[in-house]
């Protein structure tokens, strides 16, 4: 997906976020310290920075549960995780077909009634939740790893290997990502590891890009400097001192790319390219049984308000991340 | 400026060849063996070679795309061995149909985002103002054959105001056809909506902080005609920038909404070529699909140009 946020660029709230992320001059400073101290002091100062990081942390985490942004999100999505993980348990069987009672509208017996197959519309709703919560933070996970060490290398070395690296990427975001998608699910057929590679691999230019700017925000800061001449090699710079110290840009990217990727993977079930029936999947469900929208609507509408109810949910922890992050 | 234009339409060949190799990678080898798939399972295998070698399916991978390429360039697109027609009329019928389509939505995003992201913006931190960001936001992020299938179920099997399928029947006059794509650019427009009514709504505060609006409000100018003169003005210069950078999710969207509608748009045909392994067609739209895109991103970049003499006088 050609990235959104680059185009919002000129809001004032957003281009802070983008600069304070990751910055933070005292914690740097500790850690600066804790690099270049002397043997004896380095251990002493290094529990200083660990204490500040940890104090960091516990201010970061009281300010999330006061967003009411955040808490709201994040109490849509657990209630998706956790129908993900037990409906079984509360529910009827999302796959149990009953021939006598066809597209039965809801009712006592069936809360939002049945499908053309008679099965129960709740059960397979809320089993609807499990193939998405699998695909899209596997995914995400995915072209952050991909898009991370693409970035971080990217960023740090600069010169010919970076310009390589971005030209390409350049011509992979060239194309609209659901028309690439396509290309490379009709290739590889159908099946939940090809969606979550697939999907993985689209999203890592757009995360290699956000990690590289992040790394090159930071590859000139003394840390790093001391690291290098203290003749650490490069992939410990990367990975121990640099990597620490992007770790809010990496989330906030994190929670952005999956809100795009439950969207992706629901865009794509629905367009034929995901998960085979019967999977109770949101976007087959709604592809399959929008024929009956006419006569048996509690088909449709019930999957179609999960769905959008998870992906609003999700780009509200986004929104309160982003806000924390920025103060 | 011109050198500009120029050099970014440079940049776009080597890109657009590259992209052409991705495509035509990608969808080569999706079918396997063409004659196989062309004949099915009946046909003996030396038909198959037979008509591998017509075709010139035979023939290494790097041949077919120096092939491929030359006949595309030059117009000759082939034939679709699955719906046996030419295939550049067919995709050219269909990319007009999107382009309805596309305009139409487009015709409704740029008022009503303004004008929300206006309001929300003359309002800022009201109630209105939240109301506005996070219904618009929300549309934005919810997919849109979400959207699409329950604004379908409201509009047209409940409340009965507007047709379920997005084509008038034969015969119809030109303003039907308007009439039957209201319902599935809906969802097209609630794709941009967010982030375009966002964009009016920061120009409008940016505008409201400046010194002369504080001189027009001051010497008694009346306040339509601050906001009318001044304040739309300005906001709109943001809006349109974003506007064309959004042209990607457009193409995304046109391909779910024009499945969800059966719309016979090149989405649609993108769609189906590659559920029916429609090489020749699937190639030829994609790559279509693929030059629109760079062209309306060179657009939009020219018209940021234009609007910023800092980019305009650097170029």
């Amino acid at each position: 997906m050609d990235d959104r946020g680059s185009t919002l660029g000129p809001d004032p709230d957003l281009q802070a976020e983008g600069m304070q992320l990751g910055a933070d001059p005292e914690m740097l400073e500790l850690r600066a310290e804790a690099a270049t101290g002397p043997a004896g002091q380095e251990t002493q100062a290094n529990a200083a920075a660990l204490l500040e990081q940890r104090r960091q942390r516990r201010y970061l985490v009281r300010a999330l549960l006061r967003s009411p942004t955040f808490m709201t999100g994040l109490i849509v999505v657990l209630f998706w995780v956790f129908m993900a993980l037990f409906s079984q348990f509360v529910t009827q069987s999302p796959t149990a077909v009953d021939a006598m009672h066809t597209l039965a509208p809801p009712s006592a017996a069936h809360w939002f009634g049945t499908d053309d197959l008679g099965r129960d519309v709740l059960a397979r709703t809320m089993a609807g939740a499990r193939s998405v919560l699998v695909i899209a933070p596997l995914a995400t996970l995915l072209a952050l790893l991909w898009g991370g060490i693409i970035g971080l290398v990217a960023g740090f070395y600069r010169g010919i290997t970076d310009e390589i690296i971005m030209r390409l990427i350049d011509v992979l975001l060239a194309l609209p990502i659901i028309i690439t998608s396509i290309l490379i699910l009709s290739l590889l057929g159908k099946g939940t590891a090809i969606i979550i590679i697939a999907i993985g691999a689209l999203f890592t230019p757009v995360v290699s890009r956000t990690i590289r700017s992040a790394v090159i925000g930071e590859r000139e800061r003394e840390y790093v400097m001391a690291a290098r001449l203290r003749g650490e090699r490069s992939a410990f710079v990367m990975a121990r001192e640099i990597l620490p110290n992007i770790t809010q840009p990496i989330i906030v990217e994190g929670t952005i790319r999956l809100g795009y990727a439950v969207f992706t993977a629901a865009t794509l079930s629905f367009l034929g390219f995901g998960l085979a029936p019967p999977s109770p999947d949101w976007g087959l469900t709604i592809a399959t049984e929008r024929i009956f929208l006419q006569i048996a609507p509690w088909t449709v509408l019930f999957p179609a308000a999960a769905l959008a109810s998870l992906v609003v949910g999700v780009n509200l922890i986004t929104d309160g991340l982003g806000r924390v992050f920025s103060k | 400026m011109l050198r500009l234009i120029g050099r970014r339409l440079l940049l776009m060949v080597p890109t657009l060849i590259l992209a052409s190799i991705l495509i035509f990678a990608l969808a080569e080898v999706l079918p396997g063996d063409v004659g196989r798939s062309i004949l099915g399972p009946y046909a003996t295998q030396e038909q198959v070679a037979l008509l591998n070698h017509k075709l010139g399916a035979d023939k290494p991978l790097y041949q077919r795309y120096a092939v491929w390429a030359g006949n595309f360039v030059t117009g000759d697109w082939g034939e679709s061995p699955v719906l046996k027609v030419p295939v550049r009329p067919t995709v050219m019928k269909a990319l007009g149909n999107s382009m309805v389509l596309a305009g139409f939505a487009l015709l409704l995003i740029v008022p009503i985002s303004i004008v929300l992201g206006v309001f929300s913006g003359l309002r800022r931190d009201s109630a209105l103002d939240r109301a506005i960001t996070v219904s618009t936001l929300s549309m934005t992020v919810i997919p849109e054959f979400v959207s699409g299938v329950v604004l379908l179920y409201i509009f047209a099997v409940w409340l009965k105001w507007l047709p379920v399928t997005a084509m008038p029947p034969q015969g119809s006059n030109f303003f039907d056809r308007f009439y039957y794509l209201i319902l599935p650019a809906i969802p097209l427009m609630f794709l941009e909506l967010g982030y375009i009514a966002r964009m009016a709504r920061v120009g409008t505060v940016q505008v409201l902080a400046m010194p002369y609006i504080r001189t027009a409000v001051l010497k008694g100018l009346p306040r339509r005609r601050v906001i009318f003169g001044h304040v739309l003005r300005n906001a709109m210069v943001p809006t349109v920038t974003v506007i064309g950078s959004q042209v990607g999710w457009l193409i995304g969207g046109l391909v779910v909404i024009e499945t969800l509608f059966v719309y016979p748009g090149i989405g649609k045909l993108m769609v189906d070529a590659a559920q029916t392994h429609d090489v020749p067609m699937l190639e030829a739209a994609v790559l279509v699909v693929a030059v629109i895109y760079m062209v309306a991103n060179l657009i939009a970049d020219i018209i940021v140009a234009l609007l910023n003499p800092r980019i305009r006088m650097g170029g």
